[in-house]
């Protein structure tokens, strides 16, 4: 095992993000685990994060939404912790849990009272070290997760319009297919797909620990390694590869369905998280969406009157991910002319940039935004781990805010021209329809 | 008490002193000074929420407070946005039910103006004519396009099921009637009135020197004036207005039926508290649930189930809240009602008393991690009259409730038999034979609640 006090240094840190760089310590056992610990002592709880390289991005047609079925089975008991017990002890030690899963990690964390610390070490690692996969718990979580389909997607029009969207963006990459699944699929995920599942990318060799809160490192790191230490590495797992052929021209498509006012849903395929345009996106996103001074709120919100909301959603992934904008238009509005007052707007940044005020603007909001994510030991944990599974390093997310004061008026106007265009775009519209869908 | 607090060997966890300062005008102002992150967040609540809002003029708190924010002192929706926004801040205004919410966050370093641009959203908004009517289209959309979420309709047709006539009994938000309604003269009434630095309370959190603050604080709010002289007084509440009745919005296209179910509860500060909550937790709190465990773990019916007590100033409710695909609603419904009657009857095991009581406490301190969580508990502390030691005793009461006066505050609170509302939003079509059974059933249109 090898242990590192902290990553070396690239960048000078504010006090407070040093501060915290500071009190990292590195681990990596012999299976490929990686173990980061946050020690500090503000509160006495801890929360520890687990994530998975695995998301639905490694998954296949007919089996869309394995990723996230198996997400709820890792609750549904393994060897030592049997069903139902998981959230039984976890709870009676003063701890709660949740996970999620997204197109590109599955991410599972524990907030516990401190002295629960080697309870749930032992709890995580027995569900990573022989989870059992019983057909009776299979289904009955099956239920659950068409249940959770119904409430997000068939019965939530943000839901039915986000997955419209995916397969318009993409049309030979996974992330075509949503999260969730396609209901046929989950209805038909059998429990040997599971457990193949299980063995490929549940192996420490993919995972990443983070441990942030109050407790004593050296304890923590050897409670970790006996825990741990004994579960085999899995096998190398294959790379998803990205088969995206360019775009040749606008999409477009329909969701019809009953509503009070229309909606559309407008999507660039962006960079990868490693690119360094992705930054510079941050920057137009908050510039574009994030706060009344915004230029979407204040042209289609409160000038123009076309849209009761304007959002933009730029989530950084392991592949090109999707700048997506998102107008909810008043009952009386026409999409058309709202869509042509978004390309106007966008077309304003790519012809002229940004101004000055504006840059400065986003750069201290993104900073704000990035020092709330640090203020509790969950957002510690969970903002440095996906730092590091994004940018290679949690470090780099701490220097973010120094590389987003060097990104220039000039380089967004060449992100907006270069990604935003016309002939790049996808778009979804909602149109109210009277008749109830069969 | 101290026996069990031992038994659980709680870590010791202190929040920083906090420390009270009056104004001359009346404002009370309390600062708690913590760090390590250079963010102080201020919160500003005054006693003028929609409870207090007129029949006929039902939202025009939340209409106000929120047009705070789009010109004040002078400075326009442009100005006010640009100043904040620069420097990383944030600031805005709303009402709930009780209270006139003004909040702030910003970077340590620009506290001193961003206060004197907050006291200016608090003193002096200026309602100008433009803005007024913008937010007067923008709300009516808002409200019209909420009616295709089908989870705020079942807690709107709850919120009047429950509360009827009594001013709990409307969202902050109001209706569409009433919104068309307003008028500049209104807005201007309702500041004038209704907000003063007599029933006001400031609160300060974060890295701050006290004495410095106090002195932008003296300057920014010092001229402060009006208002009433005391809090309004709430009406008393005789309980839910309709028991035993079923109210299902209908909305045809659905394939899932959103599920409420209401009751009367218990008005904050309540000397059941501490059982009221262990209880509650055991029945619909936690993943280990029994609402979670018979609904989802056992039976596949839904992704989520809880149940809740909201308790508020003179009186409180007491809300289940789940959903399941059409087919299987009366199910649901039988397995909800069930798990009540049981609670009911025989309170918590002992198993899971201290489940839930080790559950709460381990984790309290992690609800009072960030600057607006702590700004948020103190808060409801001097709000609702709590005593001084709610936050620092808080885990070792939770620790100290026995199965009996769980199962006491079970019996006391919790409805019996048909004392309860029930709210469905779904096809109402295909669901109506299967619930019949549980009362008289009317079906209203989504256009209803708007």
């Amino acid at each position: 095992m090898s242990v590192r006090r902290t990553s070396p240094p690239t960048e000078a840190l504010p006090p407070a993000l040093e501060a915290i760089a500071k009190t990292v310590i590195e681990a990596r056992l012999p299976n490929g685990l990686k173990v980061r610990l946050l020690p500090s002592n503000g509160v006495p709880t801890c929360s520890f994060y687990t994530f998975f390289r695995v998301g639905s991005r490694n998954e296949r047609p007919g089996i869309t939404g394995i990723s996230h079925l198996f997400e709820h089975m890792m609750f549904n008991g393994a060897k030592k912790y049997g069903p139902g017990e998981f959230d039984q002890v976890l709870e009676s030690s003063g701890g709660t849990s949740n996970a999620y899963t997204s197109n590109d990690l599955t991410v599972y964390y524990e907030d516990f009272m401190a002295e629960a610390l080697e309870t749930v070490v032992d709890l995580e690692s027995d569900r990573m070290r022989s989870l059992s996969v019983t057909p009776k718990k299979l289904e009955s979580e099956r239920q659950v997760v068409m249940e959770e389909r119904r409430m997000r997607v068939d019965n939530e029009i943000a839901g039915m319009m986000d997955e419209e969207l995916a397969t318009l963006v993409y049309k030979a990459h996974p992330y075509r297919w949503p999260v969730i699944g396609w209901m046929k699929d989950i209805e038909r995920i059998s429990r040997a797909d599971c457990l193949e599942y299980f063995r490929t990318f549940y192996a420490p060799n993919n995972a990443t620990v983070y441990l942030a809160g109050d407790f004593d490192p050296r304890h923590a790191l050897k409670t970790i390694k006996k825990a741990y230490g004994g579960i085999k590495a899995g096998p190398a797992i294959a790379s998803v590869v990205d088969s995206e052929p360019p775009q040749k021209g606008e999409r477009r498509a329909q969701v019809r369905h009953p509503a009070q006012a229309p909606s559309l849903l407008v999507a660039w395929r962006g960079p990868s998280a490693g690119d360094p345009d992705t930054l510079t996106l941050d920057v137009l996103q908050y510039a574009l969406s994030v706060g009344q001074s915004s230029r979407l709120l204040k042209a289609l919100v409160f000038e123009r009157e076309l849209a009761v909301s304007a959002s933009v959603d730029w989530t950084w992934r392991f592949d090109p991910g999707t700048f997506m904008v998102s107008l909810e238009l008043k009952p009386d509005a026409d999409p058309a002319k709202t869509e042509a007052a978004l390309y106007e707007e966008l077309a304003k940044v790519a012809a002229q940039g940004l101004t000055e005020r504006e840059l400065t603007k986003a750069r201290n909001n993104l900073s704000t935004h990035l020092l709330r994510e640090l203020a509790t030991n969950n957002g510690r944990a969970h903002a440095l781990g996906s730092y590091e599974l994004m940018l290679g390093s949690w470090r780099r997310g701490l220097e973010l805010a120094a590389r987003y004061e060097s990104i220039t008026g000039a380089q967004v106007q060449a992100a907006a021209k270069k990604y935003l265009s016309p002939e790049r775009r996808s778009v979804v519209t909602l149109v109210p329809s009277e008749e109830v869908p069969s | 008490m101290s026996a069990r607090a031992t038994v659980l060997k709680l870590r010791p966890f202190k929040l920083p002193e906090r420390e009270k300062r009056t104004l001359a005008n009346g404002l009370d102002v309390y600062l708690l000074r913590r760090g390590p992150l250079p963010l102080v967040a201020a919160r500003l609540i005054v006693r003028a929420g929609s409870a207090f809002d007129q029949p006929g003029r039902f939202g025009l708190a939340d209409f106000g407070a929120r047009l705070f924010r789009r010109g004040a002192g002078g400075l326009s929706a442009d100005q006010l946005s640009d100043e904040v926004e620069l420097v990383g801040a944030s600031m805005g205004g709303f009402a709930n039910e009780e209270n006139v919410v003004v909040s702030m966050s910003t970077p340590t370093k620009h506290l001193g103006p961003m206060l004197d641009v907050f006291s200016k959203l608090v003193m002096a908004p200026d309602f100008p004519e433009t803005e007024v009517e913008l937010a007067r289209r923008r709300t009516l959309a808002m409200l019209t396009n909420e009616l295709d979420d089908p989870s705020s309709l079942a807690d709107r047709a709850l919120i009047r099921a429950v509360w009827g006539e009594h001013p709990y009994g409307h969202e902050a938000s109001g209706g569409k009637a009433d919104v068309e309604r307003f008028t500049l003269e209104d807005l201007r009434a309702f500041h004038r009135e209704r907000l003063g630095p007599r029933i006001a309370q400031l609160y300060l959190v974060g890295d701050l020197d006290p004495d410095q603050v106090m002195r932008w604080v003296e300057r920014s709010f010092g001229a402060w004036s009006g208002g009433p002289p005391a809090p309004p007084p709430v009406p008393q509440w005789r309980g839910i207005v309709r028991p035993g009745e079923i109210v299902v919005v209908d909305k045809p296209e659905q394939t899932q039926a959103q599920v409420r179910i209401g009751a009367t509860g218990v008005a904050r500060g309540h000397s059941d508290h501490f059982p009221l909550m262990v209880m509650n937790t055991v029945l619909g709190g936690g993943f280990t649930s029994r609402l979670v465990t018979e609904i989802r773990v056992k039976r596949g019916l839904s992704y989520g189930a809880g149940s809740s007590f909201d308790m508020l100033s003179g009186a409180g409710s007491f809300s289940i809240s789940s959903f399941t695909r059409t087919e299987t609603v009366d199910t649901l419904l039988d397995i909800a009602l069930g798990e009540v009657s049981k609670m009911r009857a025989r309170g918590p095991n002992p198993r899971e008393l201290a489940t839930v009581q080790r559950y709460i406490s381990g984790l309290y301190p992690a609800r009072l991690e960030t600057n607006e969580a702590i700004a948020g508990a103190i808060a409801d502390v001097v709000h609702y009259g709590l005593d001084d030691e709610w936050l620092s005793l808080y885990r070792e009461r939770v620790s100290a409730v026995t199965a009996r006066e769980a199962a006491r505050a079970a019996k006391a609170h919790l409805f019996d038999g048909p004392a309860r509302v029930i709210t469905v939003v779904g096809n109402a079509q295909a669901m109506g034979p299967k619930l019949e059974r549980f009362g008289k059933v009317s079906v209203i249109k989504p256009s209803e609640l708007e």
